[in-house]
């Protein structure tokens, strides 16, 4: 089965209970009110963080996001991992989606290196045997040696990282999505990491990736989609979206 | 797909990853307990230390003779703990693991079940205490002592369908965790655990009859204590658990995929 991704007119709506409802009390309170008019129906207020998104993506894609900080980019990941059922309009992802949105995500500080790995690989579909399979191959690609049998409490911070995305790329994923996580690290790894993706394009056959260096982008997409407001003000071929972005940040 | 059908598919995807969830739930025990010396047998240590305070001083308040009572009270503690920690730590089963559900997409039932793994591990911890208990005075009968193993398996069945109701409700509204933990605080004192249905005036009886916890407890207690559960006790317990369950996967389907967003 080859992969491939297929939105057609996505609406994300994300509800922010913390501002005002999401309290039974103001449920309650609100029975007894003859007058609701004011107020919309839920009273609670809703972010629109996709709106009209439409894309095709075809094997051996790989798509750059780029658009300011909260212009969507986590969002249109999330979506394309199945986190988000969209709103309105229709998501057709076929294949093996594997999200890496948050480095720390299904890390436990209390166990060792290898039960993480486990533990990530399980959360991130993975059966035992394959996560067995991969082990080495993880282990090789962290460089951790010996502290992969020490608890992840000891770890710094570019440890942990190393360690999360050595296990996110070493699933036979069809498709890849990355969120900002080659930009952090110390410039070895960051060499190391985008040889890694390299290598990956061998075995994904759609990769998208939100980042805002767009020498990456350059390096390691053959498209970019330009996010603005949830809304896609550009679509197609590197450079001319880079462009038009880059003269967007200077004006 | 219709509701039903939703919650069918999440919950076989969720028995599914059975690694998953007993992992998750293994991750808990050990977090709590990390480095200490006992370790999870803190649980059978403390469980052991309120049976016996509590058997003493209730057991002498109510006159009752004592080699009859400890039994009584030590397995009606250790069940009715596997029932509310299981009820309770449920409305907090999506909104604890919401790092898990924003990052990536797994059935969503993994994170209820898991739940239910974690106690019935700390169970059979406490069950230590059952097991000593019996053994100093007595096991009553050896024939109805096999009964135990459906009679906790409905229990939890039970559990988990409310668990996966608490879960929902209390993702969405956050109140509901503090609504439930004070209905299980009532719950267990109308339910005959510290007494039993006998102690109690004829015209008080309705307490236990129509109580539908005391059938819970008794599918459990009762084998331990050398009676066969009746006819009407699996009867109501079973009829609960498919009813619950039904409701509960209904409930489940239908807010699928509002849950990420609750979280």
């Amino acid at each position: 089965m080859s992969a491939s991704i297929r939105l057609h007119q996505v609406c994300l709506d994300l509800p922010i209970f913390d501002v005002s409802a999401q309290s039974l009390k103001k449920r309650v309170m609100r029975l007894g009110r003859r007058n609701r008019i004011a107020e919309d129906n839920t009273g609670v207020i809703v972010v629109r963080s996709l709106d009209d998104v439409s894309l095709e993506l075809q094997p051996g894609d790989r798509l750059g996001l780029i658009g300011h900080n909260g212009a969507g980019k986590s969002s249109l990941l999330r979506v394309l991992a199945g986190i988000y059922p969209p709103t309105a309009g229709t998501v057709e992802v076929r294949g093996r989606a594997v999200p890496l949105l948050d480095i720390n995500l299904g890390m436990d500080d209390q166990s060792t290196g290898r039960q993480n790995i486990r533990l990530r690989g399980l959360l991130l579909g993975m059966g035992d045997d394959e996560i067995r399979a991969k082990t080495q191959d993880i282990a090789d690609f962290t460089e951790l040696g010996d502290y992969l049998d020490l608890p992840l409490r000891t770890y710094s911070s570019g440890m942990r990282l190393r360690l999360a995305f050595a296990i996110a790329t070493a699933v036979d994923a069809d498709i890849l999505l990355l969120d900002e996580v080659i930009g952090v690290g110390d410039a070895s790894f960051q060499d190391k990491a985008a040889r890694r993706l390299e290598q990956l394009h061998a075995r994904a056959e759609i990769v998208v990736l939100a980042i805002h260096d767009p020498k990456v982008i350059r390096n390691s997409c053959n498209k970019t989609l330009w996010l603005d407001r949830g809304r896609v003000r550009a679509f197609g071929d590197v450079e001319s979206v880079l462009d038009a972005y880059s003269r967007h940040v200077a004006a | 797909m219709s509701v039903f059908a939703v919650g069918f598919a999440d919950l076989a995807g969720s028995l599914r990853s059975w690694r998953l969830w007993t992992l998750l739930g293994w991750l808990e025990i050990r977090q709590r307990y990390a480095r200490s010396k006992l370790g999870p047998f803190w649980l059978t240590v403390s469980m052991g230390v309120l049976v016996g305070a509590l058997g003493v001083v209730y057991g002498t308040l109510f006159g009752q003779k004592l080699t009859d009572y400890l039994p009584m009270v030590a397995i009606g503690l250790v069940t009715w703990t596997l029932f509310s920690s299981t009820v309770n730590e449920g409305s907090m089963a999506y909104i604890s693991s919401s790092s898990y559900i924003r990052q990536v997409s797994t059935p969503r039932l993994v994170y209820v079940l898991q739940v239910g793994w974690r106690n019935l591990v700390i169970f059979a911890h406490n069950f230590v205490i059952v097991a000593v208990v019996l053994a100093i005075f007595g096991v009553k009968s050896w024939l109805t002592l096999p009964l135990v193993i459906p009679g906790v398996l409905l229990l939890l069945a039970n559990a988990l369908w409310m668990g996966m109701i608490a879960g929902l409700l209390s993702a969405r509204f956050r109140d509901f965790p503090q609504i439930i933990a004070a209905l299980l605080q009532v719950a267990f004192y109308v339910t005959p655990i510290l007494f039993h249905g006998a102690m109690l005036s004829q015209e008080h009886r309705w307490i236990v009859t129509y109580n539908p916890l005391a059938y819970l407890i008794d599918v459990v207690r009762q084998p331990l204590v050398g009676v066969a559960p009746t006819a009407s006790t699996w009867v109501i317990t079973v009829l609960m658990a498919l009813g619950g369950g039904l409701l509960a996967l209904w409930m489940t389907g239908r807010y699928h995929k509002r849950i990420p967003y609750w979280v």
